[in-house]
């Protein structure tokens, strides 16, 4: 929306120029007024009004519109994330009138100003979009419009796209139903592999019994394979990219040479096995343990990632009783009462962003399900939040990621991939690393077969 | 009859209020909040706890507990279900849309099953021990051990695999579009109506051959009267009793209790939507639906055992 910025010398105001003639699909204008409702609304929510993303904008200390064309931010201090969290995909524009009115009105009400108007919503089932006529890029969409359907079931999503009955599917399918697609449907399809904005890895809890001990943290994550892990689990759930805390290829990840010394992810397994038994047998369990693993009973890849560890860790002594809970269940044993010893933890966002990967190793932050704190984590945290200069910020990013990885608050196990499918037909759709974004679809046309 | 039926339709009050209460609690002891989910979604972020604490007051899940079920109880009364704690409308809109779906494919493989079974059954009990007999009960023991969403599935995969052809994954209601509403509907009855029929048809068999072997069977042999008058006239109405009572329950079954099979035929039914209702702890659906399911059991209870007494005149309800 914003045709221009500026981004002030100290780094503390922030200035963009609104593109005039954008109409929400109910008609009404689009200015900056809006935009500043809905950013009030996220960062400042009133009472009564519950935002999960204002701790993404701690650094802004308000928001100003000057006049219909001109959004400014004001910061308290200068932010290395902002341009980024202000591209969220989440953060849909409502308009100011509505909101005014009722400032939860998001929750039940669908307003945007995109290429497709919200059209019908059959819970579980559907959801559909109809061409916005009125859409501010001239000539798009292309497409009268589209229907979404939805399951959980990856037989039922395979067969969907073999079918033909859909066209394209937008969240992972594994390896294995890709190649079944690809041999029956050949080049009437294609599939498009890109790393995914995600880590699969394992909350430890560090304020319980035997977990608090360094040692016996060390010892388990020196037990996983991740190297095999890969090549086990890739072609089953799409977990692929052995890496630290930011996604390994991307601008902030920790280079593949100097993460190798680290001795978890170093490919003597020989050599990390008798290290880990060893720590074990120093922390007081010579003859090993017996752990809980909580996990989520997702099929992909939650529950193939955790009969992968089981196996890992029996190699160094250290029996594990899986137990998947249901969704609810297992966000609240994790994230909110801390009720578990080991618990399968995934780390996904919108995209390779520090302060969005790396926040939730800091003190009390809810997404700190191991709850460790480690006043050096909070520092370099909160310094890298700061740093405007990208090799600066790298280099302080670096840092904290070995004092999470040295102490074993947290293991990581593999980075996600995905598997976009799509028939032929849908032409100029080009797969990003994660299923939140390039969701638009404004660009996106069908050939004729 | 009347006074009888009067005190068959007071009992469904106590037996639906147990229904309503033991699951009103079940809900409320098992770990999980729909608060936190609402807030959270599905990347649960930074959460705080005033935050939580408006989402519970602004749910009426701060109101003690008797209060949140006397409220319900009270709106059940007037017909009127509350709204899904999720979407924020009301229960009974969207569950007027899935009924139909669930409804028709349970009457559709109720026909299926009884066209089958209980021609299969008496040709089973009449032919005992012969290959005919066999071949039956093999199919009929296949159809009980085979879980019929793997049967499902696999019918999926045939006609994926040999003819690039899958089912439409959206109902069409048959006064739309019959024949768009067949291609969905055909494979999901045809699985279903298999285990069901192979329950019927086994116990069609077994009571039919426990009730041949009753004197008045002999009876009606030694009057000279051929095998179609004895098995069909005088045998086979006398087995019925326990075979239609199977056929209700099944029937009610079908409402709330096809979730798999809902799944892999991507029907938007009863079944799914408990499921999603539990997993989303949205309390007032699942109450609903769970007072639904209870009720299409009484009701079809109720109504076999108004037809017993056309099959047995002996029985008479007072």
């Amino acid at each position: 929306m914003a045709t221009e910025w500026k981004i002030a010398s100290d780094g503390l105001t922030y200035t963009f120029k609104i593109r005039q003639g954008i109409r929400f699909h109910d008609g009404s204008a689009l200015t900056a007024a809006d935009i500043k409702a809905t950013y009030d609304k996220i960062i400042f929510p009133p009472q009564g009004v519950r935002s999960v993303r204002k701790n993404a904008y701690t650094a802004v200390e308000r928001v100003d519109a000057p006049d219909p064309s001109t959004v400014m931010f004001k910061l308290k201090f200068p932010s290395a994330s902002l341009l980024d969290n202000l591209a969220s995909p989440w953060n849909v524009i409502y308009p100011k009138k509505y909101l005014d009115k009722d400032p939860n009105y998001f929750k039940t009400n669908v307003v945007g100003s995109g290429p497709f108007r919200f059209k019908n919503y059959s819970r579980g089932s559907t959801f559909e979009g109809e061409r916005n006529p009125d859409y501010f890029v001239k000539d798009r969409p292309y497409l009268d419009g589209y229907k979404f359907f939805i399951s959980p079931e990856t037989s039922v999503r395979a067969a969907a796209i073999r079918s033909g009955r859909a066209y394209i599917e937008f969240r992972n399918l594994p390896s294995a139903e890709v190649e079944a697609i690809r041999k029956q449907l050949g080049d009437k399809i294609v599939v498009q592999e890109t790393p995914m904005t995600g880590e699969w890895g394992i909350a430890v809890n560090n304020v319980a019994k035997p977990f608090n001990d360094v040692r016996v943290r060390k010892a388990l994550t020196l037990g996983i394979d991740r190297y095999s892990m890969s090549k086990v689990l890739y072609p089953l759930t799409g977990l692929k990219f052995v890496g630290g805390l930011m996604r390994p290829g991307s601008d902030w990840a920790m280079p593949q040479a100097e993460l190798e010394k680290l001795p978890r992810f170093g490919k003597d397994m020989e050599k990390n096995r008798a290290e880990a038994r060893r720590l074990l047998a120093e922390a007081g369990y010579p003859n090993g343990l017996k752990v809980v693993l909580k996990n989520r009973n997702v099929k992909l890849p939650y529950q193939d990632f955790a009969v992968f560890l089981i196996q890992e860790w029996r190699k160094i002594g250290v029996e594990v009783e899986h137990r998947p809970l249901e969704t609810a269940a297992w966000f609240s044993d994790g994230q909110d009462t801390g009720n578990f010893e080991l618990i399968v933890a995934p780390a996904v966002e919108f995209m390779d962003e520090p302060d969005q990967f790396l926040g939730r190793y800091a003190t009390g932050s809810t997404q700190n399900w191991g709850r460790f704190s480690d006043p050096r984590i909070d520092d370099l945290f909160s310094r890298q939040a700061r740093t405007l200069d990208p090799i600066e910020r790298k280099r302080l990013i670096g840092e904290m990621e070995k004092v999470v990885l040295d102490n074993a608050y947290f293991m990581p196990g593999l980075w996600w991939s995905r598997n976009l499918v799509h028939w032929a037909k849908v032409k100029n759709y080009v797969a990003p690393p994660n299923h939140y974004t390039n969701q638009k679809l404004q660009d996106v046309w069908l050939s004729e077969d | 009859m009347g006074s009888y039926l009067a005190k068959r339709l007071l009992l469904i009050v106590p037996t639906l209020f147990g229904a309503a209460a033991m699951v009103f609690v079940i809900m409320r002891v098992i770990p999980g909040d729909v608060a936190l989910l609402i807030l959270g979604g599905d990347q649960a972020g930074q959460i705080d706890k005033a935050q939580l604490a408006a989402m519970h007051r602004q749910l009426g899940l701060d109101q003690p507990l008797l209060a949140q079920f006397g409220t319900w109880l009270w709106g059940v009364l007037r017909f009127d279900f509350g709204t899904s704690l999720w979407t924020g409308r009301p229960v009974i809109e969207e569950l007027i849309r899935r009924l139909p779906v669930s409804l028709e494919l349970a009457i559709l493989a109720t026909i299926v099953s009884v066209l089958l079974a209980i021609p299969f059954g008496v040709l089973a009990a009449a032919r005992q021990d012969t290959w005919v007999d066999y071949l039956i009960r093999v199919i009929s023991i296949g159809g009980l051990a085979i879980p019929s969403f793997w049967v499902g599935i696999v019918i999926i995969l045939l006609l994926v695999i040999y003819f690039g052809w899958g089912p439409p994954l959206e109902y069409t209601p048959p006064w739309v579009d019959p024949w768009a509403n067949f291609q969905q509907m055909v494979f999901p009855v045809v699985t279903v109506g298999y285990r069901y029929a192979a329950v019927t048809t086994r116990m069609t068999r077994s009571t039919l051959l426990e009730v041949m072997r009753d004197d008045y069977i002999r009876t009606a042999w030694a009057k000279g009267l051929g095998e179609r008058a004895v098995v069909i006239r005088h045998a086979l109405k006398n087995a019925m009793l326990p075979v239609i009572t199977l056929i209700g329950t099944e029937f009610a079954f079908l409402i709330g209790g096809l979730v798999v099979t809902e799944t892999v035929f991507t029907l938007n039914g009863v079944g799914r939507f408990v499921v999603d209702a539990v997993a989303h702890r949205d309390y007032p659906v699942v109450q609903a639906l769970v007072f639904l399911i209870a009720l299409s059991f009484v009701v079809v209870n109720l109504l076999i055992d108004l037809t017993y007494a056309w099959f047995d005149p002996r029985i008479r309800y007072r």
